[in-house]
C-alpha cells in the first residue's frame, strides 16, 4: 500500500515538473524576488520592512495561484483525459489514489515553496536583512494554507469540473481571509439572519487570515508558541476533514 | 474452493443524466454471466448495448445499480481481486508525459510486481509487444497504435490470471489488430482468462471460446461460438436466372432473402425448401447457375440477434 503511495505521490510530483505551467510560475517568482530587491532601492527608512513583505507576499500569490491551479484541474483533467481508467483499475483504492495525488501536489508545491524561500533568504544575506525567526515562521505558516486550499481544490474536484473547483477555491481564499471582518461587520448589523449569517461564515469556513503571519515578519515581532501551533492544528485538522469529506465523494463516483 | 474469474449475477446499471440528473437512462439489464479460468471470452453488441458498462461495472470504474459483480469471488472494489486483473480501456490514455518504461514501471508498482523485478520486468513485456525501441520516448510522441501495445504490456506486467480489454482493436490498421490479435492468442496459450468486448465481428470468430451478444443492455445470446454457429438452420444460398423477383415471389415459397442483381436474383433459404425451390424454378423455365450451402457466420447471428431484440434503436434505454 504505502508502494502504491509512494508511485502515484511521486508521479504526481513528475508531472507538475513536467508541466510548463510550473515552471513559468517558478520563473516568475525569481523575477519577482528579485524585482523587491529593485523597489527597496526607493525605499529609505524601512527597506529591511518592505523586503521581507514584499518577498513574502510575491511568493504566497505565487504559490496559492500554483496551489489552485493544480489541486482543482488534476483529478478534472485525469477524468477528462480518462488516464484515470489505466490507475483506478489498478489494485489501488480511490481513497489510497485521491490522498497520493494530493500529496504528489504538496510535495511540487513544497519543493518550489522551499527553493523560492532560500532565493529569498539568499536576498536577505545578500541586502544586510536580518534573517528572522518570524520570518520563517511566516513561510511554515503558508504551506499550512496551501494544504487547505489544495485540500478544498481536492474535495471540489473529487464530485465537479475544474472551473467550478477553481471559482469555488479562489472564492474560498478571499472569504477565508476576510472572515474576520464579515464577521465584525454582520455583528454590527440590526438583521438578525445577517448576524447569523456572519456567524456561519466566520466558523464554518476556513479562517485563512490564522495563517498569516506577514506583518509579524515584517516588524519582527514573535508570535507565541501557543498561538501558531494552534493554527498549525487547526490547519491540519481542517484539511483532513476536506479530505475525508473528498474521499467520500470520489469513492462513490462513476467514471463513465 | 476456486471460484471463476468473473461471474454476474442479475447486473443491472441505469445512469441518472442532467442537471437535475432527473434523467435516466437504462445501459444493462439483469445480466448473467459466468466465464470459466482459460476461456477467450466475448462481448459482442453494437454501440451503446452495455458492453463497456459492463466491463466498467467489473473493473470498479462505474457501480451497478443492482446484482452483483465478482472477480475471483470478491467484489471488484476489493483491491486484491483488481490484482489479479489486467486492464486496457477503450482508447487507452496513459500518461503523456511519462516514457513508455516509466508508464509501464508505474504500472508495475502498483500492481505488486516485486521491487527487484520492476525493472526487468518491464523491459520484457515492452518487448514482447515490440516496444522495446520506443520505451524512452514520451508517450506523447506515440502514434495511437504504439499506445495500444504500451497499454497492453502494463495491462500483463504483473502477469494477472485474467485480462479484461474494452475494444482492444478500435480504431487500429491492420498491423495493429493483427498484433493484438496475437497478443490474445498468446494470452491463451499461457493459460489466462481474457474477456474482451468488441463490435469487430471477425476479432470474436478468429479469438473466443465463447460469446455473449449484448442489445440494449441485454443479454440476447450466449453460448460457445461454435455451437452458435452449427445451431442454426442450415441454409442454402443460389443465384437464378430466368426468372423476375415477381416471378419467383410467385413461386410461394418461404425465401429467407432476396437480392436483384444484373438478370439474376441471388436467394438465400433453408436448406428443406431449396429441394422444392429449385424444381419449381426449372418448370417455370429458369435456371440456377449457382447452388451452394451458406455458412451462417457469426455476423449473421449478430444481425439477426440484432433485429430480435430491437427495431432500430441505438443505445441504452431512456426511461
Amino acid at each position: 500500500m504505502i508502494r502504491s503511495f509512494l508511485a502515484i505521490a511521486y508521479n504526481g510530483f513528475r508531472e507538475a515538473r513536467r508541466n510548463r505551467v510550473t515552471l513559468v510560475l517558478a520563473f516568475f517568482a525569481g523575477l519577482l524576488l528579485l524585482s523587491s530587491s529593485l523597489i527597496t532601492d526607493i525605499t529609505v527608512a524601512t527597506f529591511d520592512r518592505v523586503l521581507i513583505d514584499i518577498g513574502l507576499g510575491g511568493m504566497g500569490i505565487i504559490l496559492v495561484l500554483l496551489a489552485v491551479f493544480l489541486s482543482t484541474g488534476l483529478l478534472a483533467r485525469e477524468i477528462e483525459r480518462r488516464t484515470i481508467f489505466m490507475v483506478v483499475g489498478k489494485p489501488v483504492s480511490r481513497g489510497l489514489f485521491l490522498v497520493a495525488r494530493l500529496a504528489g501536489n504538496m510535495l511540487t508545491l513544497t519543493i518550489l515553496q522551499v527553493l523560492m524561500g532560500a532565493l529569498l533568504l539568499v536576498e536577505f544575506r545578500v541586502l544586510h536583512t536580518a534573517i528572522t525567526w518570524p520570518t520563517l515562521l511566516a513561510m511554515g505558516m503558508l504551506w499550512l494554507e496551501l494544504l487547505l486550499l489544495s485540500s478544498v481544490g481536492f474535495l471540489m474536484s473529487s464530485f465537479t469540473g475544474q472551473m467550478t473547483s477553481a471559482f469555488v477555491t479562489v472564492s474560498m481564499f478571499f472569504v477565508g481571509h476576510l472572515s474576520g471582518d464579515i464577521y465584525t461587520f454582520a455583528q454590527r448589523s440590526k438583521n438578525e439572519a445577517l448576524r447569523a449569517l456572519g456567524k456561519v461564515v466566520y466558523y464554518v469556513l476556513p479562517n485563512l487570515e490564522r495563517f498569516n503571519l506577514r506583518a509579524q515578519a515584517s516588524y519582527g515581532l514573535v508570535v507565541p508558541a501557543r498561538e501558531w501551533l494552534a493554527s498549525a492544528v487547526y490547519g491540519v485538522a481542517y484539511s483532513a476533514v476536506l479530505i475525508w469529506l473528498a474521499v467520500l465523494a470520489f469513492r462513490r463516483r462513476d467514471f463513465r | 474452493m476456486s471460484h471463476p474469474p468473473v461471474e454476474l449475477h442479475a447486473l443491472s446499471k441505469t445512469y441518472r443524466l442532467g442537471f437535475f440528473l432527473s434523467r435516466q437512462v437504462r445501459a444493462l439489464e439483469n445480466l448473467d454471466m459466468v466465464i470459466e479460468a482459460g476461456q477467450v471470452y466475448g462481448l459482442l453488441g453494437p454501440n451503446g448495448a452495455g458492453k463497456s458498462t459492463t466491463i466498467k461495472i467489473v473493473m470498479n470504474l462505474v457501480q451497478p445499480t443492482d446484482g452483483t459483480a465478482l472477480l475471483f469471488g470478491r467484489a471488484p472494489t476489493d483491491t486484491a481481486a483488481r490484482r489479479q486483473v489486467g486492464f486496457v480501456p477503450e482508447n487507452p490514455a496513459p500518461y503523456e508525459y511519462l516514457t513508455g518504461r516509466e508508464f509501464v514501471e508505474l504500472a508495475a508498482h502498483l500492481g505488486g510486481v516485486p521491487r527487484a523485478e520492476v525493472r526487468t520486468r518491464t523491459l520484457e513485456v515492452l518487448e514482447s509487444v515490440g516496444m522495446a525501441r520506443a520505451a524512452d520516448l514520451q508517450i506523447r510522441r506515440y502514434s495511437k497504435g504504439m499506445i495500444q501495445r504500451v497499454a497492453l504490456a502494463q495491462a500483463v506486467v504483473h502477469r494477472p490470471p485474467l485480462l479484461i480489454l474494452d475494444e482492444p482493436t478500435s480504431g487500429l490498421d491492420p498491423v495493429g489488430r493483427r498484433m493484438v490479435r496475437d497478443f490474445i492468442l498468446e494470452e491463451r496459450k499461457r493459460g489466462t482468462t481474457v474477456l474482451f468486448c468488441t463490435h469487430i465481428i471477425p476479432d470474436v470468430e478468429a479469438l473466443c471460446d465463447r460469446v455473449a451478444v449484448l442489445v440494449n443492455g441485454r443479454r440476447v445470446r450466449e453460448g460457445r461460438v461454435a455451437d452458435l454457429l452449427t445451431g442454426a438452420t442450415p441454409q442454402v444460398e443460389m443465384v437464378i436466372e430466368g426468372l423476375s423477383e415477381r416471378q419467383l415471389r410467385e413461386l410461394g415459397r418461404t425465401l429467407d432473402e432476396v437480392q436483384a442483381l444484373e438478370a439474376r436474383l441471388r436467394v438465400r433459404c433453408s436448406d428443406a425448401e431449396a429441394q422444392q425451390l429449385l424444381g419449381q424454378v426449372l418448370r417455370a423455365g429458369g435456371r440456377v447457375s449457382s447452388l451452394e450451402p451458406a455458412r451462417f457466420t457469426l455476423e449473421d447471428l449478430f444481425l439477426e440477434a440484432l433485429s430480435e431484440a430491437r427495431q432500430g434503436a441505438v443505445g441504452g434505454e431512456i426511461l
